[in-house]
């Protein structure tokens, strides 16, 4: 198939199904905010630099701006569905909490980062956040807050 | 050194692989020599060698092949010197990032074209770093040459092992078919992919001789 010529991607974004026809190569962060409307994850540098359009595919945080449509390989979450039945996330209640946004444009995808983290480290220390959090910049400089933020929501999650 | 003949184990394998490489292979592996079926000297083997090392030297294979540190390199320009992987990214013991950021947040798995100058690359395999007994950085040509023919670091591969792990590489557009051809504004690794090819199997059937 070539580059240019428009297939039907089936998707999985929030948990609504979606059938779009478009090409193979747009990359996802595309496909959610142009043709689905879906406007939580942000484009920032579209070279996987900055993190702001990180969602979760089958619970793995990636950067929508490389992942191709038709690369997809399982449900999209982007931070409006991240909730628990319902409720926030921990991880949302703990952003408010400390208040952790400033201007805010990169926070979806801190978010996102963090709850792909927490998925598999309900105890991180100071480094393991680090480690996660590193390739999701905040030009306003809110890291000590989200770092707290992370301990404070891995906190909820232990005790819930 | 009596010359060695080219096991034809190998010869079938190069037959096979020169023979089903994509169109668009094709046009991304360089020089298009025949395999020779003479008789392999050690000289003929070292002369591969040698081209095989100008590979496994080139950033495009050693910024993965790194030491203990697990921190892969990044090369901004052709000709720049390596440095540490942006966003302090450290791939962990596991060397896939499974401790903390995974590489698979930026470095996608899919066969498609690398086409955005500076994005992260992908392949068709999940990107990661090499296994840490295979480090290239830091190593002289010897090193490399002996840690190669070595089944205790080289993942268990005998000669023909080792062409068929170029082979497998091609079939699944992994990072031995990604280094001669990484898109973007990437150097590629000098010499093309099937040339490469034809000096691992020249170099395995001279008996895998190391300066």
């Amino acid at each position: 198939m070539s580059v240019n010529e428009e297939e039907t991607i089936s998707l999985i974004v929030d948990g609504a199904s979606f059938e779009v026809s478009l090409e193979a190569e747009m990359p996802l962060l595309w496909v959610l905010r142009d043709e689905l409307g879906i406007l939580g994850p942000k484009y920032g540098c579209g070279i996987a630099q900055c993190g702001a359009c990180t969602v979760l595919i089958d619970g793995d945080a990636v950067r929508s701006c490389q992942v191709a449509a038709g690369d997809v390989w399982g449900p999209v979450t982007t931070i409006a569905a991240l909730g628990l039945d319902g409720a926030d996330h921990p991880l949302q209640t703990a952003w408010i909490k400390h208040q952790v946004a400033q201007c805010g444009y990169c926070q979806s995808g801190q978010i996102l980062q963090a709850a792909a983290l927490l998925e598999k480290d309900t105890s991180p220390t100071d480094s393991a956040i680090d480690a996660a959090m590193s390739s999701n910049l905040c030009r306003c400089g809110t890291y000590p807050r989200i770092r707290a933020a992370i301990h404070d929501a891995a906190r909820s999650l232990r005790e819930s | 050194m009596k010359p060695k003949k080219v096991s034809s184990v190998c010869i079938a394998v190069l037959a096979c692989a020169v023979a089903s490489t994509s169109a668009e292979e094709k046009g991304n592996t360089g020089s298009d020599t025949a395999f020779p079926t003479e008789r392999v000297t050690q000289e003929m083997g070292l002369t591969a060698w040698a081209k095989i090392h100008a590979v496994a030297s080139h950033p495009r294979c050693t910024n993965c092949h790194v030491g203990a540190d697990n921190v892969p390199l990044w090369t901004r320009n052709p000709g720049d010197p390596p440095r540490a992987h942006g966003m302090a990214v450290n791939a962990g013991e596991s060397r896939i990032g499974a401790e903390g950021l995974s590489c698979r947040t930026c470095h996608q798995t899919s066969k498609r074209p690398n086409q955005v100058s500076n994005a992260a690359p992908h392949t068709g395999m999940h990107w990661q770093l090499a296994p840490k007994e295979m480090q290239w950085t830091g190593k002289s040509s010897t090193e490399i040459c002996k840690q190669l023919r070595d089944p205790d670091r080289n993942g268990g591969r005998d000669a023909d092992g080792l062409v068929e792990h170029i082979l497998d590489d091609m079939k699944e557009t992994g990072f031995i078919t990604w280094a001669f051809n990484p898109g973007g504004n990437r150097e590629p690794a000098p010499g093309g992919l099937r040339a490469h090819l034809q000096d691992m199997a020249l170099w395995t059937a001279a008996g895998m001789p190391c300066p």
